[in-house]
């Protein structure tokens, strides 16, 4: 979730604004007449990053198209912020909460009568099976590009079927239509959140064809989707599945890179769904252009919102300051954290203590204002954002500053016990301090991030050797365990679902080790891999069996054995400076009656929004 | 003539193979990660990179891989931009598809701008060089000092901002859903982008045009024409513009090819969908067969416009011969 987060975090504002949420008419999830109708206008910067494909997208801005609008899955959410139960999901196409057995290993979700394909399956029904083929392409490594088949690896099976080496899901079955087992080979506690996901949404048989209406479509079958939620693609009607994939024409209510246009899916019975209000009638998307001009055209009320730009500094000013606008900007957590990583096995970086004073000396109060001041987020205190671990450490920072504005003489405190400073005067003695190998993102405002760290750790006598990438670039170097990177100071990472695994595992188990991501801090590399990439060290902490342990959690204990991996990170470990949970800040069209932010995507919730002439 | 035009043809041949190896070069050795990785995503492991490694050919050879392209790249019926190996990595569209459906907003940008760009440049070019030192032609070059300064993208926003968002007088950027070329043009879409894309051209034309004017006055056949009782209009518009807009001509064409190839900027200022802003969100991507196809696109477009401007030279001055 890195490239989104970007997107999303990159705002600067001019003074004023506060760093709590605010919101507009936020709606309480009941659906209400008079709300319906209208059209709702977006435009977004890019096109989907994979065609709309639920296999391969890994977007949040397409995650909430599936949550809101297209797609139903076994479980889901609200779509609404935390504090009103947007982090919580709920049954959706499950008639109930999943009867999970006491070793924590079998699954089992009865469905709801009654949930219909949207055209032109009309008139089939889902079925448990069909939840079978969305898992079995989304094992498919010819359909599953870019997706992250890698959260269902704990179902039994899941892998040998990825492998070839199986021809189904061997932990997979339905004994009925209605009735969807699940059995694994570890105890997984947010296998309900994983089941909420769009990869997990049915797809509709068709015929004999293995993965029903999605075969022949490895590539593009976001272009063929069938919907199950309260809207559908424009056009779906005259998909026609009789026809040999290659002759089938896509829907044409989605023009790649131009447009998409969302009508309501007439098979949708709002009765089974308690948890979409689906107001508007429909939903047009424009793609492409520029970021100011599509802010200017919400102020207008030409579009009504912008899916996946940053609003400019001037209209978050003008909106913050403006009494008659301020009702139409909102700031809400967007559950990413801003962050610098060490690499432990780059001296300095393998002793704690250098570790732990560069968390005291960092400026973070100056990282924040350079990005754009309090409305681009909270300071961080520590490493998950808060909401998931239900708050429990909403308060907690260990390396607190004054105003945040770091501590030299704690940080030189702190250098003083570490065994590259020699004699004790809190300043590393070391070559290996100077000259650092440190990357970071070229774009604003990267770079003067990189000029206060510079800044801060000169009185360390820590040096830097600062290389601007391009954002991939800058990416893919930080995860290389063979770049020998020291520092990384531009990335971001945002929950994939509100739980704290998206956090723990792929940061900091080592499995999210190179060539896998993105444990850039190399906790839990084996001597062997250390050596194969070229370092001396030979060992880094690790913390995979606490990975595991919360993992295998569920419910409090789930969220309490997060906070205690947190805390372990941040007081025993320190494999960051975390400094910054990014805020989401939207603002809306003079059209928009209804608004509320879907904590799970970490966007506007587009079922909630309404449109005034509706 | 047709000696020449078969050598033309085959060096442009040999200008797009060029084109096409350097481009395909770039990528290969550009630090922007490896492509598979980015189709992957994040938390994959080797054998899921391998596996697409393989499925998008990245596994074979340079020079296997380049074959690839490169057969793509000839004008043969199921070989031309062929499916199987031009697709885009982000959404799978083929290239060959997509292109043919955001040409024609290609072509009405590039046309549309450069019939403003002549309406104003040569017009202008003429007063200049016929008042030649008056307050006209001091204008006339205030003009062109403004028009060759101002950058496209800040043109552009700057237009938006006065004519759409302030004034209302322009439409907002984009095409609306559903709407034809046609529609679209009769809505007033294009009318910013043109004006944005033909200002800076106007500028350069008007320059050019005065400076070309002012030279073929200066000629004896002009002081000849004077000397037989021609009157001025006719000596500067049936005598002295025919030799001043020759080199127009040639620029003309150069200028219409570079344009078919994309227009950038503007494409993705006034969210135009065309050859442009793909080219521009691919590369961000690194998405390879859709940039490949895109430039090559734009170096046909090049290189067919100097044929094509070479050829018509030689018509309008009969002093050139091709052999």
């Amino acid at each position: 979730m890195v490239a989104v987060v970007a997107v999303l975090g990159i705002v600067a504002a001019a003074c004023g604004g506060n760093d709590s949420t605010s919101s507009s008419s936020t709606d309480t999830g009941s659906a209400s007449a008079d709300l319906s109708g209208g059209t709702l206008k977006f435009a977004q910067l890019a096109d989907f990053y994979s065609a709309l494909d639920p296999q391969k997208e890994y977007s949040a801005v397409t995650w909430e198209y599936y949550r809101c609008c297209l797609l139903r899955t076994l479980m889901s959410y609200k779509g609404v912020p935390t504090d009103q139960g947007g982090a919580e999901i709920f049954p959706d196409i499950a008639s109930a909460a999943p009867e999970i057995s006491a070793d924590g290993l079998t699954w089992s979700f009865t469905l709801k009568q009654g949930v219909m394909y949207g055209d032109p399956f009309g008139d089939v029904a889902v079925a448990a099976g069909d939840f079978i083929r969305a898992l079995e392409r989304t094992a498919d490594p010819a359909a599953n590009t870019g997706g992250y088949s890698f959260y269902y690896s704990p179902i039994k099976g899941f892998d040998d079927y990825a492998a070839g080496k199986a021809d189904t899901i061997s932990g997979m079955s339905a004994p009925d239509d209605s009735t969807l087992v699940i059995k694994l080979t570890e105890p997984t506690g947010d296998l309900g959140y994983r089941f909420a996901m769009g990869t997990t949404a049915p797809i509709p048989p068709n015929g004999d064809a293995k993965y029903g209406a999605a075969e022949g479509h490895e590539r593009n079958y976001g272009r063929f989707m069938v919907a199950t939620g309260p809207y559908q693609i424009q056009g779906a009607a005259d998909l026609d599945f009789s026809v040999d994939p290659k002759e089938q024409k896509p829907v044409a209510g989605y023009v790649p890179g131009r447009s998409l246009v969302l009508e309501r899916n007439p098979n949708y019975d709002p009765a089974t769904d308690d948890l979409r209000p689906a107001y508007p009638e429909s939903i047009e998307v424009t793609m492409g252009g520029d970021n100011n001009d599509l802010y200017n055209q919400v102020s207008a009320g030409e579009i009504d919102f912008v899916v996946d730009g940053a609003v400019p500094p001037n209209k978050i000013k003008e909106y913050t300051t403006d009494p008659d606008l301020q009702d139409r900007l909102n700031v809400y957590p967007s559950d990413a954290v801003r962050y610098v990583s060490f690499n432990l096995a780059m001296p300095p970086f393998d002793d704690i203590h250098v570790r732990k004073a560069i968390n005291w000396a960092l400026d973070k109060q100056g990282f924040r204002q350079v990005r754009g001041g309090e409305t681009t987020g909270q300071i961080a205190g520590h490493i998950f954002v808060n909401s998931l671990q239900n708050n429990l450490l909403a308060d907690y920072d260990p390396y607190a500053t004054p105003n945040s504005a770091g501590d030299q003489k704690k940080a030189m405190d702190e250098m003083k016990q570490s065994k590259y400073d020699s004699n004790g005067d809190g300043v590393c003695d070391d070559p290996s301090c100077e000259g650092m190998l440190t990357i970071t993102d070229r774009e604003d405002p990267y770079p003067d991030q990189a000029a206060i760290l510079k800044d801060n750790l000169a009185p360390l006598g820590i040096t830097m050797d600062v290389k601007e990438l391009e954002r991939g670039v800058m990416y893919n170097k930080c995860n290389d365990a063979n770049s020998h990177t020291a520092f990384c100071i531009g990335p971001a990472w945002g929950k994939d679902y509100a739980d704290g695994f998206t956090f723990g595992g792929p940061l900091f188990a080592s499995g999210g080790l190179w060539e896998s991501c993105c444990n850039y801090s190399l906790l839990g590399a084996t001597p062997d891999q250390l050596k194969g990439w070229g370092y001396d060290v030979t060992s880094t902490p690790s913390v995979d069996d606490k990975v595991a342990e919360c993992s295998a959690a569920q419910d409090e204990a789930r969220f309490q054995c997060w906070a205690d991996l947190d805390k372990q990170l941040m007081e025993e470990v320190v494999p960051w400076v975390p400094y910054l949970f990014d805020n989401s800040v939207d603002i809306l069209s003079p059209n928009v009656t209804n608004y509320s932010f879907d904590q799970f995507a970490g966007l506007a919730a587009f079922d909630h929004m309404a449109v005034s002439g509706g | 003539m047709g000696r020449y035009l078969i050598r033309r043809v085959l060096f442009m041949i040999l200008v797009l193979f060029i084109v096409s190896l350097l481009t395909f070069l770039i990528f290969v050795k550009l630090p922007a990660g490896d492509p598979a990785r980015r189709a992957v995503g994040k938390s994959t492991t080797p054998e899921q990179i391998e596996a697409a490694r393989e499925a998008f050919g990245l596994d074979k050879p340079l020079y296997v891989q380049y074959a690839r392209f490169a057969r793509g790249l000839v004008p043969f019926p199921g070989w031309f931009l062929d499916e199987k190996v031009y697709y885009s990595y982000g959404n799978f569209v083929s290239v060959k598809e997509e292109l043919f459906r955001r040409l024609p907003v290609t072509i009405t940008l590039a046309i549309g701008s450069a019939v403003i760009w002549l309406a104003m440049g040569i017009p202008i070019g003429i007063v200049s060089a016929v008042k030649k030192g008056s307050v006209w032609d001091r204008a006339g070059m205030l003009f062109a000092l403004i028009g060759v300064s101002m950058p496209v993208f800040w043109l552009g926003q700057l237009l938006l901002y006065v004519f759409w968002f302030k004034l209302r007088w322009a439409p907002k950027s984009g095409l609306d859903i559903g709407a034809s070329i046609w529609v679209s043009i009769a809505q007033g879409k294009f009318i910013l982008p043109w004006i944005t894309l033909a200002f800076t051209s106007a500028a350069f034309y008007a320059r050019m045009v005065r400076g070309n004017l002012i030279e073929t006055m200066g000629d004896d056949y002009i002081r000849t024409a004077r000397a037989k009782g021609l009157s001025e209009r006719r000596v500067i518009y049936k005598h002295g513009l025919r030799g001043a807009l020759t080199p127009v001509v040639t620029m003309l064409g150069l200028d219409i090819g570079a344009l078919l190839g994309g227009a950038f900027i503007t494409e993705t200022l006034f969210a135009m969908p065309g050859i442009g802003a793909w080219a521009v969100q691919s590369i961000g991507t690194n998405d390879f067969p859709v940039v490949m196809g895109v430039t090559i696109v734009g170096a046909l477009f090049i290189a067919a416009a100097n044929l094509i401007v070479d050829v018509t030279y030689a018509f309008l001055d009969p002093r050139v011969r091709y052999t």
